[in-house]
């Protein structure tokens, strides 16, 4: 025993309030670094969401009055349609028309489409969103003085049309429909392999190996290892394996696709689901140790065979934590970039996958395209692209986050 | 309990298949429509809606914005099938060319390399070369800087390898301040080029010609010199500071006029004139590579790249770049109609 | 559920012993089923296919990692041993490369280890339920975001604070500091998710017991529950650490592209992963020397993962308490 006595008295009490006071301010410092995150967390949504939205100032290379000496507004549906048969090539015309009968499109569409086609619209300057707000009449001074002949408008860079247009050279039309649904296929395939295979192998390597054996450590030290092997080496991988040597399986060959090369949406999922799989196990790994011994005697006790312990009683014990696992893998896969571009994710593309089997694009390529570009109006859209991928993944993880809250539950 | 993770599993990932499968039903089918006739015709044949089919290209991030309007523009006349350009850098693309065969398209912004030549040859392919554009290299400071106007390529050579480290070095009416270099990373087409137009000339080997392995070395080992393989970082950089300078492509600056300016170089400063007459002398040429079989064999090709040269005094200046001298851009439709009538 | 009568309502017959039991002699030995073992043998196919991945890496890798020294311009003591590197140059000495990782994931993970454990460990016995249910999705929503939008958030955002902070000659355009900080942000999810998961998960039962005890919130959250929950806490810092080390965007764009061997954060170096990113992406030829190193330095960056791990794993494994 050592020398310690007990405080007495007054000395206890001062103890007491010491702890209590400790206790305190660390719960102080705990939140405080929550709320960095938190912070964090706002300052990047709020300079992404700066540069989305703003004023642009733009101007028509073309002079509007070559259409109609009346202002663009005013003009009718039979006035824009034939401003459009004689302005446009005979090709360009019989396409717009067979996409969708022209004389059948709304008058905002048809505007939009002779401003782009025929007038040639010009961004010349683009402003950030909280300058635009607190400083218009600067800018306006500004526009006035550098451009005297530009227009001032209001934007917002994300929109109904920036989700459903396919892509274009031009930052003002630019969509990214076919980056999105390129995404989705990717990480529905990633997710639908990695999902299945990881829980497998955490349960293998919790519930049926002898977790002191050689083999179960050097497959957990592995499993560690290809957790920090950088992307771009999956993507070398997937380049190898599901690119070149299984092009028979990935391109569809195999299905009777005859039109398509290894670089197909299928090898790069793939590819994303091995990147994000040593994850995914680790997560499940985790959960299905944090499922109290007690439960699975207690199954063995009534007559349980192995399987059905773990189906029956571990798994749903460990679904939170398997669910956080899905949830980190989602956002890793959907963030991707670089073992994309090395699989074949095209940067240009604009028809809309119709299968595994066809080459595709992704958002996080447009971002990385667009951000690298000089014109202002490109740091603009892909500003916008970031904020629908924020969305889009905040709805895939959606569903993940409400079961695991409902079955997240303190034994 | 089981039951309800089965069903909800089985309504994730039919939840996955619906959403992938419900691709919009807009797609990009339209049937033959009345043809045009660019030029005369026996050119309808290489009309945009007169011919379908993929067309598949790789390489340059430079050219890449160019590649990319050009095929828009087909697209938009009338051509019903499928264009894809990917941006990867020209070592890969001319790896997809030459190696894989992937592509029918590669864009450069170097010329090949033997090399390269080498493999095209052995998988059957002989690389053509259409110039399409010129990228004007353009020496950049912050507008803060109110002392440099015009540097001679002798003196950039010095600046960029660290023989002067301090602006009064240079000219001793500038103040004496260190020098901030920026500059694109030794990967880069930009910096090959800055090496061997500006640097290697200065450093010569036995048999007197520009040794541009050494002006490599020194340009890399330049002490404090920042590198960056992102242009709009570096246009960061030389904007921060009233001393620094560096070099990229003439689009960047031209997009940050409110924070950098062009340095003239042996007096000539960068514009549509002084490259349009060849006076400004670092500028650098930019590619499309195909092969007469290609062209043969998928007419879509052909006639895209017809549509590429024909278009690109049009919309080159909007990209950013400026457009090839005259003869070179003859020489490069020249050489298509040759491969066309082979 | 089990107990409701209209489910189990035993009768007479069901405990009598049947004609069938005394003659039929499998009646007591155990039932064959085929589907435990073809369960388990896939199970194990699947436990076993990480490794088919890392083999398959290292043969990828290696293949023309070993061009790269087979070639007589490189030789393992140059590889080893010098502290330059620039291929085009003729200098081949990882540890300029090296240095930079390690300084780089060294400020990632002295930013997100301990935030991230101090947000775990709030959100897991500070926070309301509701609290928790809105901050830890929204804590997860920072794993999600692009590593090219961090890159430039460190770029444009991060280092002009540090410059005003520290000086603007002290701290380069390019610096490591702002790429560990905004790498340490993107990590802090990851460690946060998994510490809170396993925080959780810890029964209650230790909790009580410590409050019985007489412990304020602090000692029995840090004094019983973390040390319970250290395996999971373990493995959540070892992802960590393994994602520190290979990212590749946020130090391709804050850090810069200049090879640099040095530990100060405050200056600009290239690390492994920039630069395979970099030099894949650029105009170089491919089959030259340069790009082949690139396979020698993922090798490299393979073995710095697996030596970081092996640490990490025996640290772990020295302190894990087990309970049940």
């Amino acid at each position: 025993m050592n020398n310690f006595s007990y405080p007495e008295k007054d000395a206890l009490n001062r103890f007491i309030a010491a702890r209590y006071r400790t206790a305190w301010l660390w719960q102080i410092v705990f939140l405080f670094a929550l709320l960095f995150a938190v912070v964090s967390l706002s300052a990047l949504i709020l300079n992404v969401a700066d540069g989305a939205f703003g004023y642009v100032a733009y101007e028509y290379k073309k002079d509007p009055a070559m259409i109609s000496p009346r202002p663009l507004e005013e003009l009718t549906v039979p006035e824009l349609l034939a401003a459009l048969k004689a302005n446009l090539s005979a090709g360009a015309f019989a396409k717009l028309d067979n996409e969708s009968p022209l004389a059948g499109r709304s008058r905002a569409e048809l505007l939009g489409l002779v401003e782009e086609r025929i007038l040639l619209v010009k961004t010349l300057e683009t402003y950030p969103l909280f300058r635009s707000l607190f400083q218009r009449e600067q800018i306006a001074a500004e526009v006035k003085e550098k451009f005297p002949a530009a227009r001032l408008e209001f934007r917002a860079w994300l929109n109904a049309a920036f989700i459903t247009s396919p892509q274009s050279s031009r930052a003002e039309f630019a969509g990214v429909r076919t980056a999105i649904l390129g995404s989705l296929w990717l990480v529905s395939i990633a997710i639908l392999f990695a999902l299945p295979v990881g829980v497998g192998a955490a349960i293998y390597l919790q519930e049926y190996s002898n977790r002191k054996s050689l083999l179960n450590r050097i497959i957990q030290t592995n499993i560690n290892n290809l957790a920090g092997v950088p992307s771009i080496v999956y993507g070398m991988l997937g380049l190898a394996i599901f690119v070149r040597a299984w092009e028979v399986f990935t391109s569809g060959a195999l299905f009777g696709v005859t039109d398509s090369n290894g670089r197909t949406i299928l090898s790069a999922g793939l590819t994303m689901g091995i990147l994000v799989l040593p994850l995914m196990i680790i997560n499940a790994q985790e959960a299905i140790k944090a499922v109290p011994d007690s439960i699975r005697q207690a199954a063995f006790g009534v007559g349980a065979t192995r399987w059905q312990t773990i189906w029956h009683h571990v798994l749903p014990g460990a679904l939170p934590g398997i669910l956080t696992g899905s949830i980190l893998a989602v956002s890793r896969a959907i963030g991707e970039t670089a073992p994309l571009i090395i699989v074949g994710a095209s940067t240009f593309i604009t028809f809309d996958p119709q299968s595994p089997f066809t080459k595709f694009t992704a958002l996080p390529i447009q971002i990385y395209q667009w951000t690298s570009r000089a014109q202002g109006e490109f740091h603009a859209i892909a500003a916008a692209a970031i904020l629908v991928l924020l969305i889009m993944l905040l709805s895939l993880n959606a569903t993940a986050i409400l079961l695991r809250n409902r079955f997240q539950k303190r034994m | 309990m089981m039951k309800k993770i089965s069903s909800f599993l089985f309504v994730l990932s039919a939840l996955a298949l619906i959403v992938a499968a419900c691709a919009p039903a807009v797609a990009t089918e339209a049937p033959v429509a009345p043809t045009e006739a660019p030029a005369a015709d026996p050119m309808a044949m290489y009309a945009p809606d007169a011919v379908t089919g993929d067309i598949i290209s790789a390489g340059s991030s430079t050219v890449f914005p160019l590649s990319e309007r050009m095929a828009e523009l087909f697209q938009n006349e009338g051509y019903t099938g499928n264009i894809t350009v990917d941006s990867i850098g020209s070592g890969a693309g001319y790896e997809r060319f030459c190696k894989t065969g992937e592509t029918d398209i590669s864009n450069a912004s170097r010329a090949i390399k033997d090399s390269e030549v080498e493999n095209c040859k052995a998988i059957g392919r002989e690389p053509l070369e259409f110039r399409v554009g010129t990228d004007a290299l353009t020496v950049v400071i912050s507008t803060q800087n109110d002392f440099v106007t015009a540097l001679t390529k002798e003196q950039l050579a010095k600046i960029f390898t660290a023989q002067y480290t301090k602006w009064n070095e240079v000219d001793p009416a500038f103040p004496a301040e260190a020098i901030l270099v920026y500059g694109p990373g030794a990967d880069s087409g930009t910096f090959d080029y800055f090496n061997e137009e500006v640097v290697a000339p200065f450093y010569l080997n036995q048999d007197g010609k520009a040794d541009v392995a050494a002006g490599k070395t020194a340009l890399l080992a330049a002490k404090g010199a920042q590198f960056s393989e992102d242009d709009n970082v570096l246009v960061q950089g030389v904007a921060g500071s009233k001393y620094a300078i560096g070099y990229f492509g003439f689009a960047y600056y031209n997009e940050n006029k409110s924070t950098l300016k062009a340095v003239a170089v042996d007096g000539v400063e960068p514009s549509q004139a002084t490259v349009d007459d060849g006076t400004y002398p670092i500028s650098r040429p930019l590619f499309i590579y195909s092969d007469a079989k290609i062209m043969k064999d998928k007419p879509q090709v052909a006639a895209f790249i017809y549509f590429y040269l024909n278009n690109l005094d049009a919309n080159i200046k909007d990209v950013g770049y400026f457009p090839a001298p005259a003869d070179a851009e003859k020489a490069a439709m020249d050489a298509w109609m040759a491969a066309v009538s082979k | 559920m089990l107990w409701r009568k209209s489910n189990f309502a035993p009768q007479q017959s069901d405990f009598a012993p049947q004609q069938s039991d005394f003659m039929n002699p499998n009646a007591l030995r155990k039932k064959i089923r085929p589907a435990e073992g073809a369960v388990e043998a896939l199970l194990f196919i699947v436990g076993v296919l990480t490794v088919f991945i890392t083999i398959s890496i290292v043969l990828t890798l290696g293949d023309q990692a070993l061009l790269f020294f087979n070639d007589p311009a490189v030789t393992l003591a140059e590889f080893f041993g010098t502290t330059q590197w620039q291929p085009q140059a003729g200098q081949f000495g990882i540890w300029a490369l090296v240095s930079a990782t390690l300084t780089t994931s060294v400020v990632a993970l002295l930013v997100a280890v301990p935030l991230g454990l101090a947000a775990a460990l709030y959100l897991s016995e500070y926070a309301s339920p509701r609290v928790r249910d809105i901050l830890k999705p929204l804590l997860e929503v920072l794993a999600g975001i692009p590593t090219v939008v961090y890159g430039y958030f460190a770029l444009l955002f991060v280092t002009p604070i540090l410059r005003t902070l520290l000086g603007a000659d002290r701290v380069g355009v390019y610096n490591m500091l702002s790429a560990g900080l905004v790498m340490g942000i993107m990590i802090l999810p990851l460690i946060s998710s998994m510490s809170e998961d396993a925080l959780s998960a810890v029964p209650r039962s230790l909790r009580e017991a410590a409050y019985a005890m007489g412990a304020t919130r602090l000692e029995a959250s840090v004094q019983v529950v973390l040390p319970a929950a250290l395996s999971g806490v373990g493995a959540a810092v070892i992802l960590g650490v393994s994602r520190a080390v290979g990212e590749t965007m946020i130090v391709a764009i804050a850090s810069g592209a200049g090879p640099n061997f040095s530990f100060n954060p405050l200056e600009a170096a290239e690390t492994m992963t920039g630069h395979i990113a970099r030099i894949s992406g650029g105009d170089l030829p491919y089959g030259t020397l340069d790009y082949s190193s690139l396979f020698a330095i993922a090798l490299m960056l393979f073995l710095v993962t697996l030596v970081l791990n092996l640490i990490s794993q025996w640290f772990v494994a020295k302190f894990r308490e087990q309970y049940e």
